[in-house]
């Protein structure tokens, strides 16, 4: 029977630290929730932008989106030719050329462009931006900022997030724009004669629910690219975590949260 | 874009630790930020605005419009917002599909003001749906001088599926095949038929040829010759008794120049009549003064006769008169007993 009580304490030890990973992972999510809802809180009220802190989100925007505009602007162009060329080639050889700006329009403005600017910010901004907050916090500095009467919150926390939903807005509006004429370039050509038909087609696809479905999902991504960096911060003041493993960890969550939703609105756009 | 740690240093042994401000020397270090994100924040409401109002654009948001209700008995394949076309061109679009209470499907599409014109009294419109699935809605505008479509004007739309042809053109082929296949088994009306006229063009080339086609047999068609001939004899004889009828008839002695004869003769005789008319019309003129003379003899024997009438009156007194007079008059008094 030893062998089977072994077994059963191995079970039980497994049973009970699943359900402590599963309390920690729930809280955990709960903490993004809650930073959300105070940004969110915190980003309507009106006494949030004295002018330190109104600063404070001006720097943030101008240092979160400002240096990265250029390299998306070029890096999302160059993506976006080659799946142009690549869906007009591939509709061209079935006959289907009349149907390829719709579908460049529906892959690349509907679906890539959106999560593109959300994994590129979370990348390039948000991701290290928590990271250094959290570092921030493990040293004690918020403790120190708030002891000398500024509101860590309203000061660092909230202007990052900020920054965050700004940055991806716009990364995302940029290259829908870019991948709009270039799409026009490549099917017609430098000339404004195709303008009306390419209207008439662009306002067939976004209809009001697809635009809306559009509009969600970006500032959803926005969302989840900006709080869930800097959701651990509310953990408290952990030692162990290193600048590393805390980049990872938001990235795994921002992973996750992005695939739901872009799960959602491909249930809500497709069927 | 990191807050350099260095920004952080440990703070020196004074009472007031400096980390806010270490923040600060970070917003501090990009020069004009403040205009620099209002830039950045105007450029994306800028964006979102264009692409709002370019979206109601392109879905017709600002055009004026007029409707058109298309009725059609099946309505797969239309979707809202597709395109009604003209020659090829987009004139409407369609803004709501809806199930009519007779079971009709009603497609409601509007049209620009602009491109109305196009659709006339008697357009005709059409929903065709091709074999990959893409349905088309098309109007055609045969006389571009009728009065125009009215706003709301109801339709029925023809329908031609490819798709569902298929099936009933594999069916008809089918059928068709399996009557070829009937026509021409070697039992078949047409085998016998064929047989027929090879047989008919066998006996053609015989020595009764067509004839013996026609009348079944060789004898037949001798008999037929032979009927022929007498036909030919029998009109020969015809033209010679015609011959001869034509000489009784307008021959010297013939029927016609006596005729012709009697004819002038007649002519004579009237003219002797219409002369013997004009003098009895001469004698009736006579007739007619002397009727008029007697009129006036007539008128004045009245006065003669007015005139004996007097001088018998006067006559009459004068016997009575002499009778008064005279010794033996008689007794005219009268005597009552």
């Amino acid at each position: 029977m030893s062998p089977m009580a072994s077994l059963q304490d191995a079970l039980g030890a497994a049973g009970r630290y699943g359900v402590r990973a599963g309390v920690r992972w729930s809280t955990s999510w709960w903490q993004v929730v809650q930073v959300g809802a105070l940004v969110l809180v915190l980003a309507m009220s009106p006494s949030t932008y004295e002018r330190d802190n109104r600063r404070a989100l001006a720097h943030h925007i101008v240092v979160g989106t400002a240096p990265v505009i250029a390299w998306f602007a070029v890096l999302s162009a160059l993506v976006s030719v080659v799946l142009i060329r690549i869906v007009i080639v591939t509709a061209a050889s079935y006959g289907l050329g009349q149907y390829a700006l719709e579908m460049v329009v529906r892959v690349l403005v509907l679906e890539l462009i959106p999560l593109t600017a959300a994994l590129f910010v979370a990348l390039r901004v948000t991701v290290p931006s928590g990271a250094e907050l959290s570092r921030m916090h493990a040293r004690g500095d918020l403790a120190r900022l708030q002891a000398h009467g500024v509101d860590p919150v309203r000061h660092e926390l909230m202007p990052r997030v900020v920054a965050g939903i700004v940055a991806v807005a716009l990364l995302a509006a940029l290259s829908c724009l870019i991948a709009l004429v270039l799409a026009y370039v490549s099917l017609y050509g430098l000339t404004l004669g195709a303008f009306a038909g390419f209207t008439r087609v662009i306002g067939q696809i976004f209809n009001p629910g697809v635009m809306l479905i559009l509009a969600l999902k970006t500032l959803l991504f926005a969302l989840a690219a900006s709080l869930i960096p800097v959701g651990a911060l509310l953990r408290g003041p952990r030692p162990d975590i290193t600048r590393t493993s805390a980049a990872l960890d938001s990235l795994m969550r921002m992973f996750l949260a992005i695939l739901l939703i872009e799960i959602g609105s491909l249930v809500g756009s497709y069927t | 874009m990191d807050t350099p740690p260095a920004a952080t240093p440990p703070s020196p042994s004074a009472a007031p630790p400096p980390p806010p401000a270490a923040s600060a020397d970070a917003t501090f270090s990009v020069r004009h930020v403040e205009a620099k994100a209002s830039l950045l924040l105007l450029t994306l409401l800028l964006m979102v605005l264009g692409a709002v109002a370019y979206l109601a654009y392109a879905r017709g948001a600002f055009e004026s419009t007029q409707t058109l209700v298309l009725v059609s008995d099946d309505s797969e394949g239309v979707v809202v917002g597709m395109d009604l076309t003209f020659a090829g061109f987009p004139i409407g679009r369609v803004r709501r599909i809806e199930l009519a209470p007779d079971g009709n499907a009603r497609i409601v599409v509007d049209v620009p003001l602009k491109d109305a014109h196009w659709l006339r009294e008697s357009s005709v419109f059409t929903l065709v749906r091709g074999v990959v699935g893409n349905t088309n809605i098309r109007a055609y505008s045969g006389v571009l001088t009728d009065p125009p479509l009215a706003d709301g004007a109801v339709r029925s739309v023809l329908r031609g599926d490819t798709a569902a042809e298929i099936p009933k053109l594999l069916a008809s082929a089918r059928e068709l095949l399996s009557n070829l296949t009937a026509l021409t088994a070697t039992d078949s009306a047409l085998s016998g038929s064929l047989g027929n006229v090879q047989s008919a063009t066998d006996r053609l080339k015989g020595p009764g040829g067509a004839l013996g086609v026609l009348l079944g047999s060789e004898a037949e068609a001798k008999k037929l010759l032979a009927t022929l001939a007498r036909t030919n004899t029998l009109l020969e004889r015809l033209d010679g008794l015609a011959a001869k009828a034509d000489a009784q008839v307008f021959g010297k002695d013939g029927v016609m120049p006596h005729a012709n004869a009697s004819v002038q003769q007649l002519n004579a005789l009237l003219a002797d009549a219409r002369a013997s008319l004009k003098k009895a019309d001469a004698v009736l003129d006579d007739a007619k003064t002397i009727s008029g003379n007697a009129k006036t003899a007539t008128a004045d024997l009245g006065a003669l006769r007015a005139q004996v009438e007097g001088s018998l009156r006067n006559v009459d007194a004068l016997i009575l008169e002499v009778n008064r007079k005279w010794p033996f008059a008689r007794d005219t008094e009268v005597k009552l007993p």
